[in-house]
């Protein structure tokens, strides 16, 4: 609106578009409940550092209750219940939920990375170096990536780090695909021309004028990332190809599966079950409502400067 | 009795820093037959007052005050289902964008004749055509164009089959918002002299809205100068282009660059859109104002009359001043 | 022109400049779809002149525009600065020519990043080309600004593109375009988007800029007064083909070519008689 123009401020321009992007974003009842259910989450996540510290009866994977050798349901003693080996599942389940932020989140991480970086120089570069990493990016997008995870656990034991990095090489070309029509657009757009005629180079128009305005999108691309990432984790220990000497939700829910606990034992199947669709839930609806602060023609009018 | 008479209306848009005066208590009526302009510049309120005459104010907009009478009608008072019936029948309206107002998918004379068919349910089809046939006739669309579509047309074509789309009622009034902006010169031409052609041999009534003084002045007789919401001078185009007296209209013209002006042009200091928010006492011109006074900036300005025909909304004594 | 400009090399010369862009087809239909933008133009544009190059949408003006300031090379012709011919340049040639070659661009609101701060839009030419340290930048760009008329130039130094109006927003480009002091300036359109109160005070700019520093200007526009108003030579251009070359009083008062007298003729004028 015209009337900002003489306005004077010295704030600092992100801290800026911050505050004005998260006052449209606390305006969306969607962002905020989903604000709130991974702010839950980080505790948990936060709170799974400090309980193993009570006693050895607390670590989530050797800390076996000596008086329990069989399942049992919430107690006093145990908020949640215990495996069938006598583990508590509340502890079990915090756990669960540090990995899921691990796994989500530097899974996210590098796909994006390494999407965003794809994305801008196959975009702003064009010709051949443009259809190279494209093809090579369809490959990837074509991979069936459960199937090939499961083949390579099959194959060997992965670490949970094995299995992040894995991921995350199969889910940056979709973030690419985004960065590089962004990319485009832009690349025609005065203000980078402007900059050619001024002389900038390739590099500096990469880094200074063009990332900054996909970023906010990548940032985006980045949480619906985490949401799929923490999915194919959870499916992966479900079916047995997890890493064995960490504990997950999806691990969780294998323990109940091959212990035969499925139908008998709802204080243990429910609790990871309801966590990894909230988790996932949380993330999106955090995404949906970043969209809204990015694409303005979404907003209700008048809201907008 | 004239046509239209718009008395004491106010627009304003909702917007997170206030509300925004963007018509500010305007009164202006237009006699059947007769062609009215309004003029001036980016944010001066020209779009504003042709949405809220087409009923078509967006949602965080509304009419603060005022009236808005058509015929007998108010409508000021007018909820959608009745602007429905009302729009392209009674009032139609041309648009900037020819291109986009125009649907790709469908053939230009089916768009035209749905405009038709819609306000006159029992008309039969072939009747229907028939009128295309003839609006078709007077924009001056070859008859083997008709069933093109929209791209097969150049700019120049897709604006006649948008003053097409205007006519296909006969409507009493037609409002046209800066309806050769984007076309070049020699189509804009064309499309000026089509439409007071078209005005003429109808008579109807016609709006017409625009930046460029030279095109008001081109089609219109009477002209209504409008400053940050305001109507500030009004009259016919002789008093109001040859002997402007609100220093607003007159820089405008100072600095309007023709083929004809060498090195008589004054360079004015005119800052840009005015405030539109806080709404002090005072002239909203006063800031920019090379004549301004004491009161300018405290004291509402009262229309001065310069002849029967001819006001301008400014103190007597600034007027006078030379 | 005076003569003792004309015996002078011209400080841009375009000679036999054609540009076709080839829209490579599906390789279902047979060949390539060439467009010619430009047709065979030669131009000439003395120093410390405004020349003016009208035409309507399409005519290929732009192109000429992106031509000058590397954003496009021609298809075929030979481009000249200072006598010098300038195709194809690359690197540090590159550069150097653009740093006498500077350009301002059409719509304001498109052409300034609206994440850098008017200070980082400004100085950007001087950091790619390494003139100075960071307090002559400074202080160079905020003498800049003044020249530009956004004064006190500390005040906008940190401000952002969307905190200024269109009008502003122009001078700003402006100041990019001159802070290297080039030789030559293309302005695109530069008022296109401006309403005429305002685009005549950046046409005032425009002269004060040429007087103080003698700078030559290629001034583009669909808006004859315009060019008559602001320019000294004009080419009327249409379908990629110059078809008028000359003074721009001269033009404008007795036009030799039917697109010129055309064009004229369609320009809304203030007569009542109709």
């Amino acid at each position: 609106m015209k009337n900002t123009k003489n306005r004077p401020e010295n704030k600092n321009h992100y801290v800026e578009r911050f505050t004005k992007g998260w006052a449209i974003y606390i305006k969306n009842p969607m962002g905020k409940a989903g604000l709130i259910i991974l702010l839950i989450f980080m505790l948990m996540a936060i709170a799974s550092f400090f309980v193993p510290l009570l006693g050895p009866v607390y670590d989530p994977m050797t800390g076996a209750d000596p008086n329990i050798t069989y399942s049992t349901g919430p107690s006093f003693q145990h908020w949640l219940g215990t495996d069938f080996i006598g583990r508590d599942l509340f502890v079990q389940l915090l756990e669960g939920a540090k990995v899921a932020f691990i796994v989500g989140l530097s899974c996210a991480f590098i796909s994006v990375v390494l999407g965003t970086a794809i994305g801008m120089i196959s975009g702003y570069a064009g010709g051949i170096i443009d259809t190279l990493l494209m093809r090579v990016a369809d490959i990837f997008m074509v991979l069936p990536s459960l199937v090939i995870l499961l083949i390579l656990a099959s194959l060997w034991e992965l670490s949970i780090w094995v299995i992040i990095f894995i991921i995350a090489i199969m889910r940056w070309p979709s973030v690419s695909r985004i960065i590089r029509s962004q990319t485009l657009s832009l690349k025609s757009r005065p203000f980078i021309e402007a900059s050619r005629v001024a002389g900038a180079s390739n590099f500096r128009i990469i880094f200074k004028h063009i990332m900054p305005n996909v970023l906010p999108l990548a940032f985006l691309y980045m949480t619906f990332r985490v949401t799929s990432a923490i999915l194919v984790e959870a499916a992966l220990s479900f079916l047995g190809f997890g890493d064995p000497g960490q504990v997950s939700w999806g691990m969780m829910l294998q323990w109940v599966w091959s212990s035969g606990h499925m139908f008998q034992a709802p204080y243990w199947l429910l609790p990871p079950g309801i966590c990894i669709s909230l988790l996932t839930l949380s993330f999106y609806m955090l995404g949906r409502a970043m969209d809204e602060v990015l694409d303005p023609r979404l907003r209700k009018e008048g809201e907008g400067e | 009795m004239a046509l239209l008479r718009v008395e004491n209306l106010s627009v304003g848009y909702k917007s997170k820093h206030g509300l925004i005066h963007a018509v500010n208590n305007i009164s202006f009526s237009i006699e059947k037959g007769r062609s009215l302009g309004f003029v001036g510049e980016s944010g001066c309120g020209k779009t504003t007052l042709g949405m809220t005459l087409m009923g078509l104010l967006p949602e965080n907009a509304s009419i603060l005050q005022g009236d808005i009478f058509f015929n007998d009608d108010n409508l000021a008072g007018f909820n959608d289902e009745k602007w429905r019936t009302f729009r392209g029948k009674e009032i139609s309206m041309i648009f900037q964008a020819a291109m986009n107002a125009l649907n790709p998918v469908i053939r230009v004379d089916e768009q035209i004749a749905e405009v038709i068919a819609i306000h006159n349910p029992q008309m039969p089809r072939t009747q229907v055509f028939d009128q295309v046939k003839k609006i078709f006739d007077l924009v001056e669309i070859p008859e083997d164009r008709l069933r093109d579509f929209p791209h097969q047309y150049s700019g120049g074509m897709k604006q006649r089959a948008i003053i097409a789309m205007a006519l296909a009622c006969a409507p009493k009034l037609i409002i046209a918002d800066e309806p050769t902006t984007a076309l070049d010169v020699i189509v804009q031409d064309q499309i000026l002299k089509e439409i007071k052609k078209i005005q003429t041999a109808l008579n109807t009534s016609l709006i017409f809205i625009s930046h460029d003084i030279a095109v008001v002045a081109d089609v219109c007789r009477d002209i209504c100068v409008m400053y940050g919401g305001q109507i500030v001078e009004k009259g016919n185009r002789e008093e109001v282009f040859q002997s402007p007296r609100h220093p607003y209209t007159r820089s405008l013209l100072e600095s309007f660059l023709t083929l004809d002006s060498n090195g008589d042009i004054k360079v004015p200091e005119i800052r840009e859109s005015p405030d539109l928010i806080t709404i002090t006492g005072g002239c909203s011109f006063a800031a920019s104002c090379k004549k301004k006074c004491e009161k300018c900036e405290n004291r509402n300005p009262g229309w001065v009359n310069l002849s029967s025909t001819h006001q301008a909304l400014c103190f007597e004594e600034v007027i006078h001043k030379d | 022109m005076t003569e003792e400009q004309n015996n002078q090399t011209p400080i841009i010369e375009l000679n036999g400049v054609t540009k076709e862009y080839s829209s490579k087809k599906n390789f279902l239909s047979k060949g390539e779809a060439s467009i010619i933008a430009l047709n065979n133009i030669s131009l000439a544009i003395q120093k410390k002149e405004i020349f003016g190059l009208v035409g309507q949408s399409g005519s290929g003006k732009t192109t000429i525009g992106r031509i000058l300031v590397k954003l496009e090379e021609p298809t075929k012709g030979i481009i000249k600065l200072n006598g010098k011919p300038t195709n194809n340049l690359k690197g540090r040639l590159l550069k150097n020519y653009r740093s006498k070659v500077q350009m301002i661009f059409q719509d304001p609101y498109q052409s300034l990043n609206p994440h850098l701060s008017i200070a980082e839009t400004i100085i950007e030419p001087l950091v790619v080309n390494r003139i100075g340290n960071t307090a002559t930048r400074r202080e160079k760009v905020i003498e800049t600004l003044e020249i530009v008329g956004l004064s006190p130039g500390q005040e906008f130094f940190h401000r952002y593109p969307h905190q200024l109006s269109g009008g502003q927003r122009q001078r700003v480009a402006v100041a990019r375009a001159i802070i290297l002091d080039p030789e030559f300036i293309v302005a695109d359109e530069p008022t296109s988007m401006m309403d005429a109160t305002i685009a005549i005070q950046l046409f005032q700019l425009l002269l004060d800029i040429r007087k103080k520093f003698k700078m030559t200007f290629l001034f583009i526009t669909h808006n004859l007064a315009a060019a008559k108003y602001l320019c000294d030579r004009i080419a009327v251009i249409n379908n990629g083909v110059i078809v008028e070359t000359g003074i721009a009083d001269k033009v404008i008062k007795n036009p030799q070519n039917a697109y010129t007298k055309k064009l004229i003729l369609a320009q809304p004028g203030f007569n009542f008689k109709n």
